[in-house]
């Protein structure tokens, strides 16, 4: 009986011993490299003139605050070269992600969904298979209109499936890595 | 050499000094039958020395007669029954009284004549050794799903949480070793890091307040038991391999055993590798699975009054997740919920396991030392130390599906000290006080914030528990109180990226009481009812961000109280002529303050697309089910089993069903066993089925899919022993999905988007020494 008096007696001890620990150290703050926080479709016009930008920035990434959105107005019966720019700009300095996407151009496809206005986008580049990317667009307006213009960027596509070379998203499959509306205003 | 030397002697000496003493002990005894206390009629007691053996009277008894001074492994068994063996050093006469373990199906034991039960008035259930050793290719949910009232939520095939009553994860708490298992228990697709292979017996608390445990009891306890190593001074073992033909998978298991002079010991290990699953139409492309595990157990006996007992367990395992359901937003997964079949199905097997995957490591190790005062008083000293190391790897952009999404570390610590006192008049008390300590650390590799933050949480708790016999009546009263401090930190989710910390204090009172009355022998009714508290876990506090799982924005709620449950667990074991066998059990429960994550109206827009928000909230929700089983053995070789379950879960703030929720089910088997040949021994054949019923208790706005439809599986299995000289050999075949049914479960996360597995046979060799 005496041992388990000595037990008992221990065992406040060893609680204290356990408890006292001292706050726990502040975490890392990771360093989200991978995020994308900007999309920017710059239209030039063909034969040249302004550059017209659509933007979506999301500087804290999922939830947070709200992301801005510019949109940019067309001209009717015009043909642009679009071009489209992914940044990390929660870095410093910021950071082009656009280089990744370029690497990896097989695992990647850019679509452009433009419902009800008067648009239609056409793909300006191609990866090492032939296949289109969507880093580098045409886009060719016709009659004035108002509507909106989807971005999605996919991961590990199927390329090959039908009506997808041709910037059809319906069979494509693979993750959505972004995926941004815009509205457009073409007059 | 000294000790060769001696035991050269001692064998050579051995005839000698048989001769020279009487040879007239006896082993005498009574065999029953562990779940309904029938006297098991004609089994048969073997001594292997001897080579010579007897069979029992048909009220169970047995006299081994004119047994010489000696060391003897008595062997007994009966039709239909998992054999067992008792090592025994004779030098007067012996009665080893055995309650065998006949009834597979009949699980619902109240076990109260142990001296050592830990379970009292509680309903229990389990499953045994041999039992596991049959399906050890399965995972610990996987197995603990063939008892009535429990089911499994999966994430696929190679991910399985236990689900008792209704309810999981975090209120639930799974013993292993008698150390609450410590681990990333809040995720739905986090399953519990434990070989069941290791342990001797599985069971699940599922009554109403097992007050002794700490951790979560308000949904029940599962207990993964290993068996004392025993005082055997030879050295024992078993090898178990099994086949699988769907996901062409191997299991090895091995088991050594031996009592030696310096302590008594036993090794176990593990290994798993498992390719693709296939579902009847396809393969389920990245579903592989690895598995390692070892463990030690070290027992020493100073004396009669204190022995010490060590476990350490190592636990790793490497786990596909289906790759087409892996979706980057909406958009994606109302993609992938209409296919016929899942995106990147490949069509052809592989082993390969890629992104999506899991990678985790578990170390448990126990220390316990028990110090028996005298014949009444006991002190039970219990230390146990986990680390838990998860990363799950995602597809990612950059060369980075390498680096892990997920990667968290955490640090356990647990110590309890536990006081029996047996009084007169068959009144008991168990009283104890227990200390927990946790450190979760997110390791910053990931590159991304974490969903849940870094914290600590310290866990104090005292309980006591008496119980009192009458002739037919046991009493039980407990008593429970549990502080928790925990300390989060955060990082904000807006830019500038903050670190805030945030501390929370928690009181928990629990109570219980229970009621056991045998009005025949065979008839039995238990009752208990208890009102348990929960405290809010960190992920119902502080989630915050993406989960890929539900394609939402998961957010904590950093206000949320006590979960409070009132449960009432109702029994009744009825046994009509030693024929037919009853066991019904109906439950309700009623949880205030019940926290579930509830769909908000706010989709936020992201990068990505738009997502809905899950908040976590609190409601007023009750449970309510049944478990029911009937066992008719119209002659001894023939049994009928059928088992129902019946559950429905209300959220009666909102006036809405309960979301996972498990459908009711009904299962049905025959089996016939052979009588045992000279050699051939527990010959068995059964065919069995089940049929899972739709889960129509939901409404369709709660749910991406409608609920999926009823489905059946069959199975099928035979096996048998074959006795060799010092070895035991079982050979099983036992088939699953016969039909190939094309299904999906409700509880399997991965029904959006594949069927669940096609046809699977196991084939199964084993080897006792």
């Amino acid at each position: 009986m005496k041992n388990a008096k000595n037990i008992l007696w221990a065992l406040p001890l060893f609680s204290v011993l356990l408890f006292t620990s001292c706050e726990k150290d502040d975490p890392d703050i990771p360093n989200e490299e991978e995020l994308i926080t900007t999309l920017i479709y710059t239209l030039t016009p063909e034969g040249g003139g302004t550059a017209i930008e659509f933007r979506f920035t999301d500087l804290d990434g999922d939830g947070g605050d709200a992301p801005v959105i510019v949109n940019g107005t067309l001209a009717a019966n015009t043909t642009y070269n679009g071009v489209v720019t992914l940044l990390n700009e929660a870095e410093s300095p910021v950071e082009d992600i656009t280089e990744e996407v370029e690497e990896e151009d097989e695992e990647h496809q850019l679509f452009f969904t433009v419902t009800d206005a008067n648009a239609t986008v056409a793909y300006a580049d191609a990866d090492a298979d032939g296949n289109p990317v969507g880093l580098a667009t045409t886009l060719t307006t016709t009659g004035a209109s108002t509507g909106t213009l989807v971005v999605t960027l996919r991961h590990e596509p199927n390329k090959g499936a039908a009506g997808v070379s041709s910037g059809d998203i319906t069979n494509a499959g693979g993750e959505t890595d972004i995926e941004v509306t815009f509205s457009v205003v073409i007059q | 050499m000294k000790r060769l030397l001696f035991l050269i002697l001692s064998i050579s000496l051995l005839p000698l000094m048989g001769m020279a003493q009487n040879c007239s002990f006896r082993i005498q005894g009574k065999l029953s039958d562990e779940s309904t206390g029938i006297p098991m009629a004609y089994a048969t007691v073997y001594i292997e020395e001897l080579k010579t053996g007897v069979a029992a009277d048909s009220d169970g008894n047995y006299t081994l007669k004119n047994l010489c001074k000696g060391d003897y492994h008595v062997r007994f068994s009966h039709i239909g029954c998992e054999a067992r063996t008792v090592f025994l050093k004779l030098g007067s006469d012996t009665t080893i009284n055995l309650r065998m373990h006949h009834h597979d199906e009949l699980v619902d034991e109240v076990v109260i004549h142990e001296e050592y039960d830990d379970h009292g008035s509680q309903t229990s259930v389990s499953i045994k050794k041999e039992q596991m050793s049959e399906i050890a290719n399965k995972d610990l949910s996987e197995m603990l799903e063939n008892l009535t009232g429990v089911s499994s939520l999966k994430s696929g095939a190679g991910i399985s949480k236990p689900v008792i009553h209704g309810l999981s994860g975090n209120r639930i708490t799974v013993l292993n070793n008698g150390i609450p298992q410590s681990g990333q228990q809040w995720g739905s697709d986090h399953a519990p890091e434990i070989d069941p292979y290791v342990a001797d017996h599985l069971s699940v608390i599922k009554g109403a307040g097992a007050l002794a445990y700490m951790g979560s009891s308000l949904g029940g306890v599962v207990l993964v038991e290993p068996e004392s190593v025993g005082n055997d001074p030879h050295l024992h073992g078993d090898v178990n391999y099994i086949f699988q033909t769907n996901g062409l998978g191997h299991t090895l298991n091995a088991r050594l055993e031996k009592h030696d002079k310096w302590a008594a010991w036993r090794i176990s290990g593990t290994a798993k590798v498992i390719g693709d699953h296939t579902a009847p139409d396809y393969f389920l492309s990245n579903t592989g699975k690895r598995e390692f595990n070892g463990a030690l157990q070290l027992e020493k006996k100073f004396s009669n009054r204190w022995n010490m007992k060590l476990y350490y367990s190592e636990f790793y395992t490497e786990i596909g997740v289906l790759r087409g359901s892996h979706i980057g937003n909406l958009t994606d997964l109302e993609d992938a919920i209409g296919r016929e079949e899942p995106l990147f199905t490949e069509d052809r097997f592989s082993y390969s396991i890629d992104a999506p995957r899991q990678k985790v490591q578990h170390h448990l190790l126990k220390l316990e030392s028990n110090h028996i005062f005298n014949e009444h008083q006991s002190l039970h000293i219990r230390y146990g130390g986990q680390l838990n190391d998860r990363k799950e790897f995602d597809i990612r952009r950059g060369e980075r599906t390498d680096i892990p999404a997920l990667s968290l570390s955490q640090w356990d610590q647990f110590g309890e000290v536990l006081y029996r006192h047996f009084f007169e008049h068959d009144m008991r008390l168990k009283t104890g006080v227990q200390f927990k300590f946790v450190d979760n650390t997110n390791n910053p590799e990931t590159g991304i914030l974490p969903l849940i933050p870094d914290y600590r949480s310290y866990q104090t708790a005292a309980f006591a528990i008496l119980q009192k016999e009458k002739t037919r009546a046991l009493y039980e009263l407990g008593a429970r109180y549990d502080y928790t401090h925990l300390q989060a930190i955060t990082i904000t989710s807006t830019p500038p990226r903050e670190i805030e910390r945030f501390y929370h204090h928690f009181h928990n009172y629990s109570i219980s009481a229970g009621f056991q009355y045998e009005f025949l022998r065979n008839l039995k009714l238990n009752f208990d009812a208890g009102h348990v508290l929960r405290s809010p876990q960190v992920n119902e506090l502080y989630s915050q961000g993406l989960h890929q799982g539900v394609s939402g924005l998961e957010e904590g709620n950093r206000n949320l109280r006590n979960e409070r449950s009132i449960k009432g667990v109702l029994s009744l074991d009825w046994s009509i002529r030693n024929k037919l066998f009853i066991q019904a059990l109906g439950y309700y429960q009623y949880i205030g303050n019940f926290i579930y994550l509830q769909p908000e109206d706010e989709f936020r827009l992201t990068i990505r697309g738009a997502f809905p928000v899950f908040s976590y909230r609190q409601t007023d929700a009750t449970i309510g089910g049944a478990d029911l089983l009937l066992s008719y053995e119209p002659i001894e070789s023939i049994r009928l089993v059928a088992k129902y379950s019946f559950l429905q879960g209300d959220d009666i703030t909102n006036s809405q069903p309960l979301v996972y929720m498990p459908s009711n089910n009904l299962f049905g088997s025959f089996s016939y066993s052979i009588k045992d040949g000279e050699k051939r021994k527990n010959t068995s054949i059964s065919i069995n089925g089940r049929y899972v019923f739709r889960q129509h208790h939901l409404n369709d706005d709660q749910d991406f899919l409608a609920t999926p439809s009823g489905y059946f599986l069959l199975g099928a299995s035979a096996g048998t022993s074959v006795k060799l000289n010092k070895a035991s050999l079982r050979f099983s075949i036992n088939g699953e999905n016969l039909l190939n049914a094309r299904y999906r479960d409700y509880l399997n996360r991965q029904r959006y988007f594949a069927d669940d597995l096609g046809w699977n046979v196991n084939l199964r060799i084993g080897c006792s020494f």
